[in-house]
């Protein structure tokens, strides 16, 4: 089932054309991540299905309902945590989730979301002494007062530390097993590629691409890049190097002194070829590895440009 | 209606910790007026009665029947206190005047009156610096009225006129200097409160709180009112303590009228908190704010009568403090607070109604620049 459907949704500031059309349909359930450059109109359109700015065209529908005529309804149904950390700054954790818990009916317990958050320790010091990310879990936490049914998560872990970012994901994991629907955007490939059931490419107001992230992956050529070292023996990573490029699965080799570097359709086959050949020569082979395609390839693949956080 | 209460007063709460728990609301709110107050009332509230008074030193050098007549009646003029009681020389005298311990030096007649070496000489003798001074002016006013006298009764004529001097106010109090000091700092306090205080809103659309608020259902209505209660508290605060201090500490005097106080602070708390709330329209930053509240709030202090009568102004100034409502407001509290008068005049609610004027044009101007701005606000 479909909670949010959007079509064709259109928003211009003056000659800036920031969104041209995007459609797409979020399921119960999953974690929808919008990726894109900074300025590639994911803000925008969140805020038009957020409700925030009206779109110069097209409908956006939670379930059947539309902001125009069922503004409350949608209001308690959703949960936002916005790029800004909007919150009171003078209250403390505790103090600011039971403000917001007493704008809805059928609020959760402040007990129980400050323990989701990891806040408890630091329910009774006033926010503006909260370090980056925990202000961050509590603007989460402000999103999941009312227990709604979507969750809009704009950019959780920009400027965070990495150790933040993954108390980050446990929240957002979290949230997942509870059933609720989440939308995420993000500048981090990792954390899509990690977090999310779908992600959707956005550049220059447009969808460029939307699958999960496997089959985004999978739908990049399949060559992989394959490393190996070899102790500082050149002699040894030469030899290898003329021995792999006869191989009909490598399409391209290079060497830098004793590293080298293969490209493989089939790296798993390359590989055990190749280490035929160095037992029987009893080269040794310090490291290998096998990069894996990530969403950033992806991404610069799709929108030939390189990707900048 | 049950969960609005609830909300309610949910924000009522947030908003008082709020208000408390900021340092510059004490500052600006608290410590600044008592600060003022006190310098204020230690410049210009020091001597408890009117009555003018002055050092003089008298000299005597040639005793005779008619000076010591003369100085048996200056002792008897309240506004002089003789230095040392008694006649000096007049090199004492000159040397006291020139160090400032007296303002005047008296020289009485050296002969009694004989026609042929001329009238009687009575000597005024002053500092050059201070030669056009308020004090100089009036010792020698009344040594004046004072030889004006003894020839009237020298010539044995009795004085036809008679000055008799009354002064008249509107109320049951006369407003001394210090009752007009602690009524200009609370008028002026409230009113900064009001100008200042909106600052939040200001950094709460700063920070896109405002925008998160309206993603919420809370009823923006609610957390308006809550505000609006909060702050007349603080202005009931500030009206206290104030009082007290001046009361306790300086010997003012207030007759309050409990009703017309209430009109006037309650439109006061509105009116300077709609200006504010206009401020917060127009200004993106913090910054920006100040400066427009701090420009309204220092033009209006000087001329709106906080420290100084309207009157002391000179002529081409006071059709601006006509239009101010700090002028208003102040002479409000004045009416309520001082002479107690206010509710059963018709200036007083020609005041109010200038002031409420004020507060509706500027609210309404605020809400329009909000609304025309609001989708711009948000990108």
């Amino acid at each position: 089932m479909n909670v949010l459907d959007v079509r064709d949704l259109r928003k211009s500031f003056g000659d800036v054309h920031a969104v041209q059309g995007i459609s797409f349909s979020v399921e119960a359930g999953e974690v929808f991540t919008i990726i894109g450059p900074n300025g590639a109109g994911k803000t925008t359109t969140l805020e038009m299905i957020e409700g925030l700015v009206p779109p110069d065209s097209g409908t956006i529908s939670f379930g059947g309902l539309n902001w125009r005529h069922y503004a409350d309804a949608i209001k308690m149904k959703i949960g936002v945590q916005p790029q800004s950390s909007a919150m009171f700054d003078l209250l403390t954790p505790e103090e600011n989730l039971e403000l917001f818990a007493s704008f809805y009916p059928h609020p959760r317990q402040t007990e129980e979301i400050l323990q989701m958050i990891n806040l408890t320790e630091h329910r009774n010091k006033q926010v503006k002494t909260l370090s980056g990310g925990q202000r961050q879990r509590l603007a989460i936490g402000l999103a999941m007062v009312s227990d709604p049914e979507i969750i809009f998560l704009d950019e959780p872990t920009t400027g965070l530390d990495p150790q933040a970012r993954r108390n980050i994901w446990d929240i957002v994991l979290k949230l997942k097993e509870l059933g609720k629907t989440t939308i995420l955007t993000t500048h981090y490939m990792e954390e899509a590629e990690k977090l999310s059931d779908r992600v959707c490419i956005v550049d220059q107001g447009k969808i460029i691409a939307l699958d999960t992230p496997a089959a985004l992956i999978d739908r990049l050529t399949k060559e992989r890049e394959v490393r190996l070292s070899f102790a500082g023996v050149e002699e040894a990573a030469a030899e290898a190097e003329r021995y792999a490029s006869q191989e009909a699965s490598v399409v391209r080799a290079v060497r830098e002194g004793a590293q080298l570097k293969l490209w493989s359709v089939q790296p798993e086959e390359t590989l055990y070829s190749l280490f035929g050949f160095t037992k029987e020569r009893e080269y040794r082979v310090e490291q290998v590895s096998i990069r894996e395609m990530s969403l950033e390839d992806v991404f610069i693949a799709f929108t030939g440009k390189e990707w900048r956080d | 209606m049950n969960r609005s209460m609830k909300q309610f007063s949910k924000m009522f709460a947030a908003q008082l910790k709020m208000t408390f728990r900021e340092k510059q609301t004490w500052f600006w709110g608290i410590f600044f007026p008592v600060i003022l107050m006190v310098v204020f009332m230690l410049i210009f509230g020091g001597s408890s009665d009117n009555a003018f008074e002055a050092k003089v030193a008298i000299v005597d050098e040639a005793a005779n029947p008619a000076s010591a007549a003369i100085l048996e009646q200056l002792r008897a003029v309240d506004a002089f206190e003789i230095e040392s009681g008694e006649p000096v020389s007049r090199e004492q005298a000159e040397e006291w005047l020139l160090d400032g311990d007296v303002a005047a030096v008296i020289a009485l007649p050296a002969a009694s009156a004989d026609s042929a070496a001329g009238p009687m000489r009575l000597e005024l003798i002053v500092d050059k610096e201070n030669e056009q001074s308020v004090t100089t002016q009036a010792v020698a006013g009344i040594l004046g009225q004072f030889v004006t006298m003894g020839n009237l009764a020298a010539a044995g004529a009795a004085p036809v006129y008679e000055l008799s001097v009354e002064s008249v106010t509107r109320g049951s109090n006369e407003l001394t200097v210090k009752d007009f000091i602690l009524t200009g700092l609370i008028a002026m306090s409230i009113a900064q409160g009001g100008m200042f205080g909106m600052v939040d809103m200001v950094e709460m659309r700063r920070k896109g709180l405002l925008k998160r608020l309206r993603m919420t259902p809370a009823k923006m209505g609610l957390y308006g009112l809550g505000d609006m209660t909060v702050r007349m508290l603080f202005a009931v605060v500030q009206i206290i303590l104030l009082s007290l201090i001046g009361v306790f500490a300086f010997g003012a005097s207030l007759y309050i009228d409990p009703l017309s106080l209430f009109v006037v602070f309650l439109v006061g708390v509105l009116s300077f908190t709609a200006m504010g709330y206009l401020f917060s329209s127009v200004c993106k930053t913090m910054e920006a704010y100040m400066a427009v509240a701090n420009i309204a709030s220092f033009l209006m202090m000087f001329l709106a009568g906080i420290f100084f009568p309207v009157e002391t102004m000179p002529e081409w100034l006071r059709p601006v403090s006509h239009v101010l409502p700090l002028t208003y407001f102040v002479d409000g509290l004045r009416d309520a607070m001082v002479y107690a008068s206010g509710i059963v005049s018709g200036t007083f609610w020609l005041g109010i109604g200038i002031l409420a004027l004020w507060g509706v044009v500027c609210f309404g101007l605020g809400s329009l620049l909000y609304k025309s701005k609001s989708i711009a606000a948000t990108r």
